[in-house]
């Protein structure tokens, strides 16, 4: 049932990906209530899959991940007015949920203790989930800023430049995805901390992970300071948000390879 | 093409088609260099003449005879060149003759011809290039000219060839619109105080952005528009040091050159932080030295980039194309049979003169060999003679001014002029 509900939002969002693409490929863009109504479908589908799974492991850590991402992606495109943000949000979510399903849906190896129930783990699980998906909205948004910017500034007015949003407003959503990711990460590795702590009999039992989570908080915490403090904007704030994502990818990439246990989680 | 090739309408130049920018800048005439530039080219033969100067377009619109008026144009254009190609100037225009040069005008006043379908203010530009040239224009090119204002008025009347916002001002907001977002509350810094620049302002304006400055050589003229739109009047000079804060700079002055500099605002963005700037350069020649754009924060478009963003909003202007190319040609067709007649007329009224003198002195040398005769019969000779030529001129009047009013009075006018032995026209 969890798969198959699973590839049901799949099937959508891929539908979804498909029709926001389309006018890359010279066909006629579809009616923006099909490429609202669609993702909708899917997380509503999704939303269903994801509260009979246990949050342990990474087939679930990942369709979490995407369904944060494709609640992120409707409201930036109620905030944009436009589909822009689908163009990066809607690929990776449906790759996420490819991911997930091929991963494997039921939990991976239990970690002690029935903590793994717990509403503090699923909160930790939740927030950790939200606060990576905002990352990736940063970076998708960042990306979008320097795809605009190179086409304004090459004067070229394409479909780049008829569908992606105003530089200024992705600059907005890069600082607010940055902005509101921080304290829901921060809340996700502090609850990792206290988890770890009570349940897994010490942090060292889940050090991949506790090491790419404290890894990735500083990295977005950096990304926060320049915006905020150093008052970075535009080109070298979508550069930093660029920078940080993918040191936060590679690191991941890293740990999977070199530290044994990993896979328990991400 | 149709009749003749020696005297008659000719079109003659380069637009936004045939010529990039940096060569169409060269070639634009302003309204004082109008004079002396047809006074060139009429010296080599041309008969009247009228220069549309836009910035997409240089046009010589002659009644001449086609080599030695052609090559003036094209050797008057050629000197502007910097560097010349093999085939000079002729190698970015092109030319158009009789019928097809009164349908090239209709098309180029109705906004058919123009780089951003159906936009009007090519209309005014036509319009101006008449009154400049009126001294030059000629009996043929001024009626031209009428009727080409006439015909752009009945295409944005009767057509949706005007509709919607296409011009390169509303592309100015569009692309101002892609580095903003809202453009309200937005500052605008406008240089130059014409037509152009007004208009640019309007459309920012009308967003909700502020118009802060307007900056002109003549104070009086940019206080006019700063007062419209809420602005301060001051001169360039003290404009600079506001590249430093404005988000908008329209510039579209009428200055042969460069005035946004490097040197005189380059320090002064670097002071902006990475706040990006926004410069619309609407002037031809072009008002912004293309080095600024270099800078990162800077994002600069001159009239050919406006132009390919309006150019996008064309597309259900389209639709009305069908609707004004019939109205071009028919109005090209009435053009065409007053031309074909302004002709035939005083040809006609030659013929049948010459045709008089004919009959009158082969009747006096007859009626010499006959001074037996009464006056009663002389008069009947007379008589005679007078309806025999009659009879003989009937039939060929009738023919030449049906042929005039189809447009094709030229070719028999030849004809005639030639059977007849009669000079041709001065």
């Amino acid at each position: 049932m969890i798969v198959t509900l699973h590839l049901i939002a799949l099937a959508l969002y891929a539908v979804t990906t498909a029709f926001v693409l389309a006018p890359f490929l010279g066909a006629r863009p579809a009616p923006r209530a099909l490429t609202i109504a669609l993702p909708c479908a899917g997380a509503a589908v999704h939303v269903i899959a994801i509260s009979q799974l246990r949050p342990v492991g990474l087939g679930p850590a990942l369709s979490m991940l995407a369904f944060c991402l494709v609640l992120l992606q409707l409201v930036s495109e109620r905030l944009l007015r436009g589909s822009a943000v689908s163009f990066f949000a809607g690929p990776l979510a449906t790759g996420l949920v490819g991911l997930a399903i091929l991963s494997g849906l039921a939990p991976g190896a239990e970690i002690g203790g029935g903590g793994t129930q717990s509403a503090w783990f699923i909160l930790h699980v939740v927030l950790s989930a939200l606060g990576l998906a905002l990352m990736a909205l940063a970076f998708i948004a960042a990306a979008l800023y320097l795809l605009q910017f190179r086409e304004l500034k090459a004067r070229r007015f394409g479909q780049v430049f008829q569908l992606f949003p105003p530089l200024e407003r992705l600059d907005q959503l890069n600082r607010f995805a940055l902005v509101a990711g921080f304290p829901s990460l921060t809340m996700g590795v502090l609850l990792a901390l206290g988890y770890g702590a009570q349940f897994s009999g010490g942090l060292h039992a889940a050090k991949a992970q506790i090491v790419w989570g404290i890894f990735t908080w500083v990295v977005l915490g950096w990304a926060v300071w320049v915006r905020v403090v150093r008052h970075w904007a535009g080109r070298r704030a979508a550069l930093a948000s660029i920078a940080g994502f993918g040191a936060v990818l590679l690191v991941y990439v890293a740990l999977k390879l070199t530290q044994p246990g990993a896979e328990r989680f991400l | 093409m149709t009749g003749h090739t020696d005297m008659g309408i000719k079109v003659v130049g380069v637009n936004h088609r045939t010529a990039p920018l940096d060569v169409r800048e060269r070639f634009t005439h302003s309204a004082h260099e109008v004079p002396g530039a047809l006074a060139r080219v009429m010296a080599a033969g041309a008969t009247g003449g009228v220069l549309l100067s836009t910035c997409n377009r240089t046009e010589f619109y002659l009644v001449a005879d086609d080599e030695p008026a052609l090559d003036a144009v094209w050797s008057l254009l050629g000197e502007r060149l910097e560097t010349k190609p093999a085939g000079g100037a002729r190698e970015y225009g092109y030319i158009a003759r009789d019928r097809d040069a009164v349908r090239h005008l209709y098309r180029v006043s109705s906004g058919l011809d123009s780089m951003i379908l159906g936009e009007s203010q090519i209309q005014g530009q036509v319009r101006e290039a008449w009154e400049v040239s009126r001294a030059q224009a000629g009996p043929v090119l001024h009626r031209l000219f009428q009727t080409a204002l006439h015909v752009g008025s009945r295409v944005r009347t009767e057509t949706g060839l005007g509709m919607g916002t296409a011009s390169a001002a509303s592309a100015g907001v569009a692309v101002a619109g892609k580095i903003f977002g809202d453009l309200a509350g937005r500052s605008a810094l406008i240089l130059g105080a014409g037509d152009m620049a007004e208009l640019a302002a309007q459309c920012l304006s009308d967003q909700g952005v502020q118009v802060t400055l307007v900056a002109n050589r003549t104070r009086e003229r940019a206080r006019a528009i700063a007062e419209r739109l809420g602005g301060k009047a001051v001169s360039l000079e003290e404009a600079w040091p506001h590249f430093a804060t404005t988000d908008i700079a329209l510039c579209s002055t009428a200055a042969p050159h460069a005035v946004v500099t490097w040197e005189r605002v380059g320090g002064i963005i670097g002071a902006r932080r990475g706040k990006p700037l926004c410069i619309l350069d609407l002037a031809v020649p072009r008002d912004v030295d293309p080095a600024i754009a270099q800078l990162e924060n800077v994002f600069l478009y001159d009239v050919d980039d406006l132009q390919t963003v309006a150019a996008q909003a064309t597309a259900r202007r389209r639709d009305e194309v069908p609707s004004a190319e019939r109205i071009v040609e028919q109005e090209t067709d009435l053009f065409w049979a007053w031309y074909g007649g302004l002709g035939v007329v005083p040809t006609i009224k030659e013929w049948r003169q010459h045709m008089e003198t004919l009959r009158a002195a082969e009747l006096e040398r007859a009626l010499r060999q006959l001074s037996h005769l009464s006056p009663a019969d002389r008069t009947r000779i007379e008589q005679f003679s007078q309806a025999l030529l009659n009879k003989f001129l009937h039939h060929p009047t009738v023919a030449l001014k049906q042929a005039a009013e189809e447009g094709h009075g030229y070719g028999l006018l030849e004809a005639l002029r030639r059977l007849f032995g009669m000079e041709p026209p001065a």
